[in-house]
């Protein structure tokens, strides 16, 4: 989902990191005509879902998910949350509630927190560690609360909860919790996933590297989601041209990296090695703007038969979900949906077929 | 009061005494009220908007959708309306909720304001994971509300070190946004000294339980002079006279002479106050009765009578320095109805009169 004022803004560059986090920028406010404008042509254009991102610089994304769903009715929404800013039970009463506007159309990203700084700002001073201790706990009564009949009880080292209760349920045509995203390269992020999660959302890598990853998460029975961010073209060629062309000023790349080096997030860190070490992770994998968009910025790129082939392979090592960005979102959605997903669907039913 | 889930009848009627039995009933877990319904929602809003209410209170507690998330969708579906979102201040982050509250103030242009309240029944907050003793709540919620509006009141960073909440360079880029103001009012509930104390420091206005103007007087005037502005709450039944108003009242008594559900909030001083009050004269004078507080509690005290003896009434609470009312009716609907078209213009008259 684009930040506030995304939809609007005429060049790939005003989107970085740097600009987006000042507190002038137009991400800091709401900005409902452009997120139902996105959010409608998500639904054309065949997305089942958007993440909603969580940190301080932008609003909060249970409420956005509760504004924009109004306004849409397919589109769910994937609400990023951090574990250690409030309370599980009244983090499922909000949830719960937001599920019966929506008719189930909400899903969870639970994040275990952010840099160092950025979590003691919200009060929260808990080592990397010790944050996913206390989310896998959060999770735990989050579940308890979704799944079990009864009064939920709980004693651990960082809640505790006596004869639990929330009258207002998870409310969805198909479902009585919502899926769990749990992103997140480090071990105790997977261990979270394995344990409490429906969905390990990770990095892009190549299929190579990624195979033997991903095996074992599906044999325990939870998805696994790629984030990655998207060129199409016509040609490869003017795909790699069109990558190279969102390369920001000198001024700005050192910031960034200013920036990203105080996170203690391990994927963060494995994302700027790979940028730095080896740009190119293949033909279609480019790592080359993840030092000023972030490290869900992991590239790929080519001709919408290319990336329909890579969709696929990515599906026969076993990924269920992809969480793709753009540049702009709008316009790489529209070109998706138009280009690449009924390559992709086409090759299914002819795999199903046979 | 915004009514409960599933209280407004859409289609057909509904007499005083099924109101009031939908709401005591309401904690009972198949109680409709646990679902949000967002079509009763929006029908009232507009007859309260039609009957010059200015605000709505959403209430908070462990049988209903979350407060935060209503006023969001039924914000949504409105234009002047505002929401007093009652909250709790120990179930999340201080700079979380500010995060939520500013989202919902750009979302909703404004229209949102705060109940601000220490705590419920022991028994409710354990199940929230919380643990404190009636009064070490208040000295938290003074810390809780203390980083609220060091968040609204700064422009840079917040930091903060108490006993129950420490922020280390808080910002959040996502400012309060109404046409009028950079901060919503706090309305601070409670009889007893903490929170009258809590309010003088952390709120802008206090919200107790109507009583007569004689008993008012003297605390409505210390609180004005502090600069704080005073809401009562009450129950309003306005017939064409008052023998038949108060039949409306009785027919509200329970068949069940015992029946009670204040027990539910066994430290709070209001609910203390109310039950020993109430059982010696239910008669507090000729227009305000309280017997259905032994059964229900304090804000079930009620003010009736004919629409000029009402009238009188909310023009001598004014004159003693009453600034708000927030009125609860047996069905809410009906009695917001009557209230502008019968009440509103002869103390709109009086007042014009003065």
């Amino acid at each position: 989902m684009p930040k506030g004022g995304e939809v609007g803004m005429k060049t790939a560059q005003e989107t970085n990191r740097v600009l987006t986090t000042m507190s002038t920028s137009p991400a800091a406010i709401p900005d409902m005509e452009g997120w139902t404008k996105f959010a409608r042509q998500a639904e054309e254009s065949g997305i089942e879902s958007v993440l909603l991102s969580f940190s301080r610089y932008e609003p909060d994304t249970i409420l956005i998910a509760c504004a924009v769903g109004l306004a849409t009715t397919k589109l769910k929404f994937i609400v990023a949350y951090r574990s250690g800013l409030i309370g599980p039970t009244s983090f499922v009463q909000q949830l719960n509630t937001l599920s019966g506007f929506l008719n189930g159309r909400v899903a969870l990203n639970v994040v275990a927190g952010s840099s160092t700084a950025e979590q003691r700002g919200y009060g929260d001073y808990l080592e990397h560690d010790d944050r996913y201790e206390r989310a896998s706990e959060f999770l735990s009564i989050c579940n308890s609360f979704w799944h079990d009949k009864n009064e939920v009880n709980f004693e651990g080292k960082h809640y505790r909860i006596e004869n639990g209760k929330i009258h207002t349920p998870f409310i969805a045509p198909d479902r009585n919790a919502p899926e769990i995203f749990v992103s997140g390269h480090s071990e105790q992020a997977q261990h979270l996933a394995l344990t409490r999660g429906s969905c390990w959302l990770r990095l892009i890598d190549t299929p190579e590297k990624l195979a033997p990853i991903v095996k074992p998460f599906r044999e325990q029975g939870t998805e696994v989601a790629l984030r990655l961010a998207l060129i199409c073209r016509p040609t490869h060629e003017e795909a790699v041209k069109a990558g190279q062309a969102m390369l920001p000023d000198e001024k700005i790349n050192k910031q960034e990296r200013a920036i990203l080096t105080k996170s203690d997030s391990q994927t963060l860190h494995h994302a700027l090695a790979v940028a730095d070490e080896v740009g190119w992770l293949s033909r279609n994998l480019w790592a080359g703007t993840v030092p000023y968009y972030g490290s869900s910025a992991i590239t790929l790129l080519g001709s919408p038969q290319e990336l329909a082939n890579c969709f696929l392979e990515y599906k026969r090592i076993g990924v269920t979900q992809f969480i793709i960005s753009g540049w702009p979102k709008l316009e790489e959605m529209v070109i998706f949906g138009r280009e690449v997903l009924p390559l992709v669907r086409q090759a299914e039913q002819s795999t199903n077929g046979r | 009061m915004l009514p409960k889930s599933g209280e407004v009848v859409l289609q057909g009627s509904q007499t005083p005494r099924e109101a009031a039995r939908f709401r005591v009933e309401s904690t009972r877990a198949d109680s409709p009220a646990a679902k949000p319904e967002i079509e009763g929602w929006v029908h009232f809003a507009q007859q309260a908007e039609n009957a010059g209410i200015e605000s709505v209170l959403v209430a908070f507690n462990r049988y209903e959708p979350d407060p935060l998330m209503i006023s969001c969708a039924l914000g949504r579906a409105t234009k002047q309306l505002k929401f007093i979102v009652a909250y709790r201040s120990g179930l999340m982050q201080p700079a979380t909720f500010v995060q939520q509250v500013n989202t919902l103030s750009g979302l909703i242009d404004g229209r949102i304001d705060l109940n601000i309240i220490a705590g419920s029944s022991t028994a409710e907050q354990h199940g929230y994971g919380d643990f404190l003793t009636h009064d070490e709540r208040y000295a938290r919620a003074e810390e809780f509300l203390a980083v609220c509006n060091a968040f609204w009141r700064s422009s840079g960073d917040v930091d903060f070190e108490g006993k129950y909440y420490r922020v280390e360079k808080g910002k959040l880029n996502t400012p309060f946004v109404a046409p009028d103001r950079s901060k919503p009012e706090i309305y601070i509930s409670g009889h007893s000294e903490p929170s009258e104390q809590l309010v003088r420091s952390q709120g802008t206005c206090w919200s107790r339980v109507v009583d007569t103007p004689e008993k008012l007087v003297r605390a409505v005037s210390r609180m004005r002079t502090a600069g704080i502005n005073v809401c009562l709450r009450l129950g309003l039944i306005c017939r064409p006279t008052r023998a038949e108003a108060v039949e409306v009242a009785k027919s509200i008594l329970p068949e069940d002479r015992h029946e009670k559900t204040i027990s539910l909030k066994d430290d709070s001083q209001m609910y203390r106050e109310a039950a020993a009050v109430a059982t010696d004269a239910h008669w507090m004078s000729r227009n305000l009765w309280a017997g259905l507080v032994p059964h229900y509690g304090p804000v079930w005290t009620v003010l009736l009578g004919s629409p000029h003896e009402l009238a009188e009434a909310f023009v001598e609470y004014k004159k003693i320095g009453v600034t708000d009312f927030i009125i609860s009716g047996w069905p809410e609907i009906e009695e917001v109805t009557r209230f502008g078209r019968e009440l509103l213009p002869l103390v709109r008259a009086a007042e014009q009169r003065v």
